[in-house]
């Protein structure tokens, strides 16, 4: 299968300015500004394959925007090389930009006080779509979306998820062949972060679009991702399968309780271990095999009122693979 | 160009959406107009002529700073600021557009408007008035004036779109910003003729491009230019504006280079 991203030892330095503290660090950087240079993206190296969907993993600031960044055309690398669909992405070149999708969570392309629909046609003319295609893209896209109805109301009148429903149906008319998502659920109740993931699956498998994507959400990276690559302080720690990720990493659940009245912590002890315990609640790591027999047990035993299980944090699994590395 | 023009239609319908906004940028305006106008009304008083201008001159000029306000100082200057400061200029930076092209479209939209808005309020002036303006019944005057302001327009848009780059560089351009749009309304004459001031700042604000925004085109309108002279102002005012363009295309590629996409 033909390569969509191909990166090699890609590195971006930021040099930001540095103040001390205080009114008079104020009046100091005035006349003696000094600056620091911090690493964001360390020598990375990676292969996309056409058609590939692969979760990009690491705790704030970590380096993956950056990365994205650099991949789809915004930032310039202070050294290293990257090939997107064939090209030097910062050259940011039409040909590429044409297959090209970069959707960021927390941002928006839509007109706020126009209907999405207005952005959409803007993006026709800018992609150069042709109308027959135009009208069979935007069909596809507003029935995987479910849009059809929120198309024609003022953008600023659309809650979060239908906004980011019409955000990804803006970046995706073109059809693009490599996108790049950076947090597309955040911020998303959990039906709409599902409808989101739904179509980035379906999306992949009816276009063979290349998708890296950057996410907190576990959810997103263990439905969506088989392969995932792990960045810690711009340094690449682990590129491979999520499976073979999770059984080393996150070999456990998290079961959270509330309880309807006292129990005796210690009896907690034998269901899992314990990581915090008091004011009617309780939160305990329980290995993935014991989870339901587990679970079982605290609904049996105790006065449990609510009860959740949780996969372990993104950022906790990045942590322990920092440590193990 | 089709995307231009799509561009140009989207930001007419938007700015056409924010009414509350676009109403009060013309009450502002309007306020403006209304106290020079009154200024000059009194200061003319029983004579005929002030600084060379007839009373219906002067009041025309004054008239006529209302639509060149509105055509050439427009801009877009600190949206750019926000978006660059943002971040939120990567979402057209990964899109195949030329964001020159772009603003510019979004910038005649919004002329567009208030073009409109400004020749509907100078004709409540002039009929509130009674008349009494200076109308030159020569096309060529006028076609002279529309090239002149087009270009005026352009060299606007040009100088701020460079101003606004250094958002790029530093987080603290909106203060320059803010001080090159003051300073060139002064210099322009958007508030009066130029020739009110002394002889020595005439001459230095003579070699920048200032007077070329307001005060050029309105003496043009106004038939006070010869045409061998207007000839060479417009040539001027075209030098002007090539440079203009040169130093915000310039400004707009190294900026691109130094950005640091800003934000999550």
């Amino acid at each position: 299968m033909a390569i969509a991203l191909n990166v090699k030892d890609l590195s971006k330095d930021y040099r930001s300015p540095v103040k001390e503290p205080g009114l008079w660090g104020g009046v100091k950087a005035l006349f003696d500004r000094r600056y620091k240079d911090t690493r964001a993206v360390d020598a990375v190296s990676f292969q996309v394959a056409e058609g590939e969907l692969v979760g990009f993993l690491g705790a704030n600031g970590a380096g993956k925007t950056t990365t994205l960044k650099m991949l789809a055309g915004l930032l310039t690398p202070t050294s290293g090389s990257a090939l997107a669909l064939g090209h030097v992405p910062w050259r940011r070149e039409a040909a590429f930009q044409r297959r090209l999708a970069l959707v960021m969570g927390q941002r928006t392309q839509l007109w706020w006080e126009l209907p999405a629909y207005e952005t959409l046609r803007l993006n026709q003319s800018i992609y150069e779509i042709p109308e027959a295609e135009f009208r069979r893209s935007l069909d596809e896209l507003v029935d995987l979306l479910d849009l059809r109805e929120h198309l024609s109301v003022p953008v600023k009148k659309l809650s979060l998820g239908e906004r980011m429903r019409a955000e990804l149906a803006a970046a995706l008319l073109h059809r693009p062949k490599l996108l790049l998502l950076d947090e597309p659920t955040i911020g998303l109740d959990v039906v709409m972060q599902k409808k989101v993931r739904e179509f980035v699956r379906e999306y992949n498998r009816r276009t063979g679009a290349a998708i890296l994507l950057t996410s907190h959400n576990m959810t997103d990276v263990v439905e969506l991702c088989r392969r995932v690559i792990v960045i810690d302080r711009g340094r690449l720690l682990y590129d491979g399968a999520l499976d073979a990720l999770v059984a080393r990493y996150a070999d456990h659940k998290i079961l959270r309780a509330r309880f309807t009245g006292p129990i005796d912590t210690s009896l907690l002890a034998a269901l899992g271990t314990v990581t915090s315990a008091g004011d009617g609640r309780a939160s305990l790591q329980v290995p993935r095999e014991r989870v339901a027999a587990s679970a079982a047990a605290l609904l049996r035993d105790f006065p449990v009122g609510d009860l959740d299980v949780e996969e372990v944090d993104i950022d906790d699994i990045v942590r322990r693979l920092f440590q193990g590395a | 160009m089709r995307k231009y023009l799509t561009a140009y239609s989207i930001a007419l319908q938007e700015t056409l959406q924010r009414r509350s906004t676009l109403l009060m940028d013309r009450l502002g305006g309007f306020a403006i107009v209304l106290s020079l106008y009154s200024f000059w009304n009194v200061l003319l008083g029983d004579k005929t002529s002030f600084l060379g201008y007839t009373r219906p001159e002067m009041l025309t000029y004054v008239l006529i700073i209302n639509v060149l306000r509105s055509f050439v100082f427009t801009g877009r200057g600190w949206l750019l600021v926000g978006e660059i400061s943002s971040g939120r200029i990567s979402s057209y930076l990964v899109r195949p557009l030329n964001y020159h092209g772009y603003a510019l479209a979004l910038d005649l939209a919004q002329k567009t408007v208030h073009v409109a808005s400004a020749f509907l309020e100078i004709g409540v002036l002039v009929l509130a008035a009674r008349g009494g303006v200076f109308v030159p019944r020569d096309p060529a005057a006028w076609a002279l004036f529309a090239l002149a302001a087009a270009m005026a327009s352009l060299i606007f848009f040009f100088m701020e779109f460079a101003v606004s780059t250094l958002a790029f560089w530093t987080s603290e351009s909106g203060g320059p910003l803010f001080c090159f749009e003051l300073f060139l309304q002064f210099a322009a004459g958007a508030f009066f003729p130029l020739d009110v001031l002394p002889e020595s700042l005439r001459r230095l604000l003579a070699a920048t491009p200032f007077p070329y925004m307001v005060y050029f085109p309105a003496r043009v309108l106004l038939q006070k230019v010869s045409p061998p002279e207007a000839m060479r102002l417009l040539a001027a005012e075209a030098g002007w504006l090539a440079l203009a363009a040169a130093v915000a295309i310039g400004a707009w590629s190294r900026g691109l280079r130094s950005y640091a996409a800003e934000g999550g």
